[in-house]
């Protein structure tokens, strides 16, 4: 398994910083191409400080969370602040194929790294901008956090137990999704420029890219007028019961079953001992199903809640039903299947500490990714400066002594 | 913003994309690739997809031909039948594929299997092809055999205990096809890099995609992984946007809900002044984002007969406009009406043979010099079957009336 990566060759070159725009280069540097973080220790980002750290050492090279969601992006310090630094990164873009950033708008123009000067450098140059609410519009400026942008989706208010207030989603789920989704987007545009010759300025809005998961809900709202509410964990355009989370034996044990077939529901019968309640001929139907939800999901939580998740899920498999355990953060590490797709891998970082982080989450059969750890800040500092770019050492020692590499 | 030239060939142009799939995960993924210029061809079973039989339809009366889901995932493709559990439509698959860049699908391995579809198989027919297989588990592992959809592979995850839901009470999905989505989303991503590279790789391959692992890794792996790995420790939902910073969470207004946000100094400040400086707010426990979580009922309770006077987006103006990130609640209606999507055109006027004339979302993200977007609307079904078996395999069209009479197409 030693066939080149597919985008072994492209050169990507990102200002992203937080979340969702260092995952845009570690979506692209699992697929093979060279991805350069460009920061500062004039200025750490954040993530690079959330606890907890490297065997409890604090420091901005030691954050778990951080190394994991980064991880893939190699790492080049600019104080860019420094017209020297900002020379030196327009060389570096001259050099490269795609530039990320995920900045408001307008910050690129003001750091002196617009569209139109990185196309002096480079003239198919590729500028990615995921904005949250894109480039342009009345709320281009909008100011909201990663675990609020749904909010202007519409997608907060589906989330919730049927019949109450919408619940908050706790951490950005919008953040790997639009990084993903931001590399799918750089990928177009290379497949052009491979195409015409011409690069362009994505304008990518998070905002609108995530709203395409409403998708289902909107067109209920196109269609019938009606605008949706809390849905618990009922199917999303209401074609399948039972369809839900119900409890288990122990402490927050819960195991999910979907229905949306009415052989599933022989199947889901079956297992249950075949109850005289479920031999309701309306309920061999889904829509008879759908219309006793209530009803149908309080009969199977009380069947359910004193089984073990992992037992009664295997058991319902065995009957064709479509159920699994629900699992928490401390099921992942150890859970068969992931343990089997090696989903969680411990990696040794260059500061020489182990750490455990997500490889390649999507397996693929010819080209194998190499798995990076979180980058220390300029670890290709030397490689970038000196070898890339052709800097002598004495200039590479004053630039690091001015901070201008920094 | 610059004007889009229709004309201009979609940045994907060229490449020819088979989509055997149903419901979200697969179709979304295919119709992401035809947003953007690909040549998307649906292959359905007879039956169809079951995104025909999932709606929603116009007054709730089901029509495979009405379903809204169906509509949104399958814009810009063809659409023909195959009955590929026969040998004669198996057959036909496999020709069409010899002429294709990308299969993306989203059966359960085992049925792939049992119609003789494998990726050996596959890859045996065109070994350029490139298989995007979406899956809730994958094709490997201890579940790889197991029957699932979008809310199983969604609460294996580990985000809806971890994030989502009140403590000791059901663990919630986002009232949509989460898993789905990010699973087509992922596969989009990597799938299009295998495209893109497949000369420098050197042929095609199989990419499995599984929608679990995806949000597993990236979303609830990435930040809590590494933590639990080396401590042990892990944390549950609380129901509370941000449990360590306040005020972070949904929030009951005059008209709705407002995402409640005034973390850092500034923004606090900001609030304070749109409050019009109450007394309360300067109290000494409320002075930092970690004392008014610790004293969240008491804050809570403050800003709460504070929010019921007032409506959402007053709120959000005016917190906006003094630096601090509060946005209102949007329900759908209030999403599918924003003056802001309008002015960026982002939804799309359709015509459907039985829908009629009804809006879209449009593209998902703006590409200036190659721009995208549903044009043409989700086919009927069999729609295509004589253009396409024609034109891609040289089929007549007395042919392809046999092919129908004898169950096949």
């Amino acid at each position: 398994m030693t066939n080149p990566l597919p985008l072994k060759g492209i050169r990507v070159v990102n200002f992203g910083w937080v979340w969702a725009g260092p995952v845009v280069g570690q979506t692209l540097g699992f697929l093979g191409a060279e991805v350069l973080k460009i920061e500062s220790a004039a200025r750490v980002d954040m993530t690079r400080n959330l606890p907890p750290f490297a065997d409890g050492v604090p420091g901005p090279n030691r954050s778990l969370s951080n190394h994991a969601c980064w991880a893939g992006n190699g790492s080049v310090s600019l104080n860019l602040k420094e017209p020297e630094a900002l020379e030196l990164a327009l060389r570096l873009i001259a050099t490269a194929d795609v530039v990320v950033e995920n900045f408001g708008p307008g910050v690129m123009e003001r750091l002196g790294l617009g569209y139109e000067r990185l196309r002096e450098a480079r003239p198919d140059i590729i500028l990615f901008s995921m904005p949250a609410a894109g480039l342009s519009g009345p709320l281009e400026h909008v100011r909201t956090y990663g675990l609020s942008l749904t909010s202007l989706t519409g997608l907060d208010s589906l989330v919730g137990y049927v019949g109450g207030d919408p619940i908050p989603v706790e951490n950005a789920f919008s953040d790997p999704y639009a990084g993903i989704f931001g590399a799918f987007a750089v990928l177009t545009a290379l497949n052009h420029q491979r195409n015409s010759g011409e690069g362009q300025h994505i304008d990518f809005s998070q905002q609108e890219a995530v709203m395409q998961m409403v998708g289902p809900a909107y067109m209920d709202y196109v269609l019938n007028g009606r605008s949706g509410s809390p849905k618990s964990n009922r199917h999303p355009t209401n074609a399948a019961a039972p369809h839900g989370v119900f409890p288990c034996r122990g402490d927050d044990r819960w195991i999910s079953i979907a229905v949306c077939r009415d052989d599933e529901w022989q199947g889901l019968v079956a297992a249950m001992g075949s109850p005289d309640w479920a031999a309701a001929p309306e309920l061999s139907t889904a829509p008879g199903r759908v219309s006793r939800i209530d009803e149908l999901h309080e009969r199977i939580a009380a069947w359910t809640c004193e089984s073990d998740d992992h037992e009664l899920a295997a058991r319902l498999q065995e009957h064709g039903v479509a159920a699994s355990p629900v699992l928490n953060v401390g099921d992942l590490l150890h859970d068969p299947h992931y343990t089997a797709r090696g989903t969680f891998i411990a990696v040794t970082h260059p500061l020489g500490f182990r750490e455990t982080i997500y490889g390649a989450y999507v397996k693929t059969s010819r080209s194998r990714p190499e798995v990076c750890p979180g980058p220390a800040i300029g670890q290709d500092n030397e490689r970038v400066f000196k070898g890339l770019l052709g800097i002598p050492d004495a200039e590479y020692e004053r630039l690091t002594r001015d901070r201008i590499i920094y | 913003m610059k004007a889009h030239n229709p004309a201009a060939p979609g940045a994907l142009a060229g490449i020819r994309v088979i989509d055997f799939g149903q419901m979200v995960s697969a179709p979304y993924c295919a119709k992401l690739f035809g947003d953007y210029g690909a040549d998307v061809l649906k292959v359905e079973l007879p039956e169809g997809d079951a995104a025909r039989r999932a709606g929603p339809f116009p007054a709730d009366a089901p029509h495979p031909e009405r379903s809204g889901l169906y509509f949104i995932n399958n814009t810009n493709k063809r659409g023909i039948t195959c009955n590929v559990a026969t040998a004669q439509g198996r057959e036909l698959f496999l020709r069409l594929l010899e002429s294709t860049d990308v299969l993306i699908e989203n059966n359960l391995p085992q049925r792939m299997r049992v119609w003789g579809l494998d990726y050996a198989t596959l890859a045996a027919t065109n070994p350029d092809l490139v298989v995007i297989s979406i899956t809730p588990f994958g094709q490997t592992g201890p579940y790889s055999g197991w029957n699932g959809y979008d809310l199983n592979a969604y609460h294996l995850t580990g985000a809806s205990s971890r994030y989502c839901g009140r403590p000791g009470e059901t663990p919630l999905e986002h009232g949509t096809f989460a898993a789905d989505y990010f699973g087509a989303v992922t596969a989009a991503a990597w799938g299009l890099g295998a495209v893109y590279g497949r000369g420098q790789a050197g042929g095609g391959q199989q990419l499995d995609v599984s929608c679990a692992e995806a949000i597993a890794a990236t979303f609830v792996g990435g930040q809590n992984i590494g933590c639990y790995a080396q401590e042990g420790r892990f944390d549950k939902r609380t129901g509370v946007g941000m449990p360590l910073g306040a005020p972070a969470t949904i929030m009951p207004c005059r008209d709705g809900h407002v995402w409640m946000l005034a973390l850092e100094p500034g923004q606090w400040n900001g609030l304070r002044k749109v409050m019009g400086d109450p007394e309360w707010a300067s109290l000494d426990m409320f002075q930092d984002m970690y004392s008014r979580a610790q004293n969240a009922d008491v804050i809570y309770e403050f800003l709460r007969e504070w929010t019921m006077q007032h409506g959402k987006m007053e709120i959000m103006e005016k917190c906006q406009a003094a630096g601090c990130p509060v946005t209102a609640v949007f329900t759908i209606e209030e999403a599918a009406n924003q003056p802001h999507l309008k002015a960026r055109d982002y939804f799309v006027d359709m015509e459907h043979p039985e829908l009629g004339r009804l809006k879209n979302l449009g593209a998902p993200f703006k590409l200036p010099a190659s721009p995208g977007g549903p044009t043409r609307p989700a086919p009927l079904l069999g729609q295509h079957n004589e253009e396409v078996y024609g034109e891609r395999l040289g089929l007549t069209a007395a042919d392809v009336r046999r092919l129908a009479r004898d169950g096949i197409v």
